[in-house]
């Protein structure tokens, strides 16, 4: 971070708190999903960018996170201020369980091994109708009265996502977050220099799964109900679209990357829905031939790069 | 039998290339759709059955080619995973361009009329069409064994698997094999999706549906190993059959307990080798 980036954040921030006197709620609705999105890429982003680990299973943590939460207010009855700080911790719950045995693995056979317990997960959230509803999901786990309407919502969701992202921030500044970068530069020299590099990748899949979950809770509740589809495979790879879109080695990467990914979502899907995973498919592809480094890279931003291994 | 087929052209575009080709689903489903629009097409002969099974795998060949060259051969240096994440947006827009061509209704492909109905096997009716995919499947397995074992090409395609930097340091054009390779493979797919047309509803959502069992069948037998994926094809749809009759809530579930517990215990799966 560079000594004018508060400036930078504040500027943003003041713009993120008026924008609801300016806009309609649709755009607060994008608003709130953007964040939401941003949330989850980051999160993901701090295995891909910063650990070296790719995890085809997210949508996992994202799911037990949000089923978590809508459990939690429908069948325990728990308030929902209670129940959302407490659902993210089903998801690493589940993402240590998981992690466990999945950072023992390396490059494609992690990524793999990930989507199986992703495809798990799905199936006994689709299967288990007397705990989930199955296909038919849960429905009506609206927040409470205040909270109910788009504008503030937004706002408690701006709150909520902005505190994940200093927690973030503060682990990937943390000498713990140098230790995950020199893990994954190289683990071998990694291990030389006594970092033990399984519990490194463990605690940052778990922090990730935990953070993956505040999203999916903070989804659920903005939806209103939830669905097996919040772990299913093509879930998994929204987050990594979006910080491969915004471009991996920088923090804010996949912030931005989440702005273009929902903004490119509602202007193509509401055309053209047909279209959209063509033109996501298409845009993953060109992405990926053309743009290594996503738009952030393509804007030669080196400021909040992430410094390879200190 | 279909999974054999799709499985076994993963492997192998994943043996040579090193790519773990998320889009063999996808050729898969066109390989059933070109099936469907052949069978259409074609005026109704004895012989016109016969000839869409050979062109429509031709097609998805085709395919696999102009996405070999056009696309993955750019990309062949960098992170396996950037081609993991590639060959997925690829799934997207597969997907997207067959809703497009043939709308989102079930086809079905009707069967030839030799095998239209059905013989007496022990007392029991058995849909002829079955039986030629059961005489069918040994015939393929053979065959891709006399390719790999008993011919030159067969023999670059095992040799590239072991050490590619060394084939084409003895003057081999790897290149070229990569694509002949993919095309190959994608042919397989193919003709899996065209050959399990008639037996199922072609829809939309075939191509996720396949994938993620032959994932299963690849990385239960080992990536790379041919052996390996007829192996673990039978044992992927014995478990899916017979799991079905038995814990019909959780067979998927089964099937991904099972892979989960190779990777952990052999994480290059029963007949693969161990990379380093």
């Amino acid at each position: 971070m560079t000594a004018h980036a508060p400036r930078v954040a504040g500027a943003i921030v003041l713009v993120l708190a008026l924008t609801p006197l300016a806009l309609p709620p649709f755009f607060l609705q994008l608003l709130t999903e953007i964040a939401i999105v941003g949330l989850f890429a980051t999160a993901f982003n701090l295995l891909m960018g910063f650990g070296g680990m790719v995890s085809f299973g997210h949508a996992a943590y994202f799911a037990l996170g949000a089923y978590a939460a809508a459990l939690l207010v429908k069948k325990a009855g728990v308030p929902m201020l209670l129940a959302l700080p407490v659902a993210p911790l089903v998801a690493a719950a589940g993402a240590l369980l998981f992690g466990f045995f999945i950072v023992r693995l390396t490059h494609t056979y992690f990524a793999m091994l990930s989507l199986a317990f992703a495809q798990i997960v799905f199936t006994v959230i689709f299967k288990w109708k007397t705990l989930t509803g199955g296909d038919d999901g849960l429905l009506d786990v609206w927040p409470p009265a205040p909270l109910k309407s788009p504008a503030t919502y937004y706002y408690f969701t701006l709150a909520v996502v902005g505190i994940c992202l200093l927690a973030l921030h503060a682990v990937v500044s943390s000498p713990f977050g140098y230790a995950l970068r020199a893990v994954r530069e190289s683990p071998r020299r990694a291990r030389f220099i006594g970092v033990d590099v399984r519990r490194h990748q463990l605690v940052a899949f778990v922090l990730s799964g935990f953070f993956s979950g505040v999203a999916g809770a903070l989804f659920a509740f903005y939806n209103g109900s939830v669905f097996p589809d919040f772990a299913y495979f093509p879930k998994s790879f929204e987050p990594l679209v979006v910080a491969l879109l915004g471009g991996v080695q920088s923090f804010f990467g996949p912030l931005a990357g989440a702005f273009g990914f929902k903004i490119l979502e509602w202007l193509i899907s509401r055309q053209w829905p047909v279209y959209w995973p063509l033109a996501l498919g298409g845009i993953v592809v060109l992405v990926i031939v053309v743009l290594p480094g996503g738009f952030v890279g393509l804007l030669g931003s080196r400021r909040w790069r992430a410094r390879p291994s200190a | 039998m279909f999974l054999f087929l799709v499985s076994v052209g993963m492997s192998l575009i994943f043996g040579v290339t090193r790519i773990v080709n998320l889009a063999h689903g996808s050729f898969y489903m066109v390989g059933a759709y070109l099936m469907v629009t052949l069978v259409e097409l074609l005026p109704e002969r004895p012989w016109s059955f016969w000839l869409a099974l050979l062109l429509a795998p031709l097609g998805v060949a085709l395919l696999g080619g102009l996405i070999e060259v056009g696309l993955l051969r750019l990309i062949y240096r960098r992170d396996p995973l950037m081609q993991l994440i590639l060959t997925f947006g690829l799934i997207l827009v597969i997907g997207t361009l067959v809703l497009i061509a043939w709308g989102p209704d079930n086809k079905s492909v009707s069967r030839p009329e030799v095998l239209a109905g059905s013989v007496r096997v022990f007392g029991q009716p058995f849909p002829s069409y079955y039986l030629l995919v059961l005489v069918l499947a040994p015939l393929v397995a053979l065959g891709l064994w006399l390719i790999f074992y008993r011919t030159r090409w067969g023999m670059l395609i095992r040799a590239a698997t072991v050490d590619r930097e060394m084939l084409g340091a003895l003057g081999v054009d790897v290149s070229a094999l990569y694509t002949q390779v993919f095309v190959f493979g994608s042919w397989l797919a193919g003709l899996g999706g065209a050959l399990a047309a008639p037996t199922v509803a072609v829809a939309m959502g075939m191509d996720g549906d396949v994938l993620t069992t032959a994932f299963v069948v690849v990385v239960i037998g080992g990536l790379g190993s041919f052996a390996g994926s007829f192996v673990s094809a039978l044992l992927v749809g014995l478990l899916q059959s017979f799991g079905i009759l038995v814990f019909p809530a959780i067979s998927i579930v089964l099937l991904f307990a099972l892979m989960a517990v190779v990777l952990v215990v052999r994480p290059w799966g029963l007949f693969g080798r161990a990379e380093e």
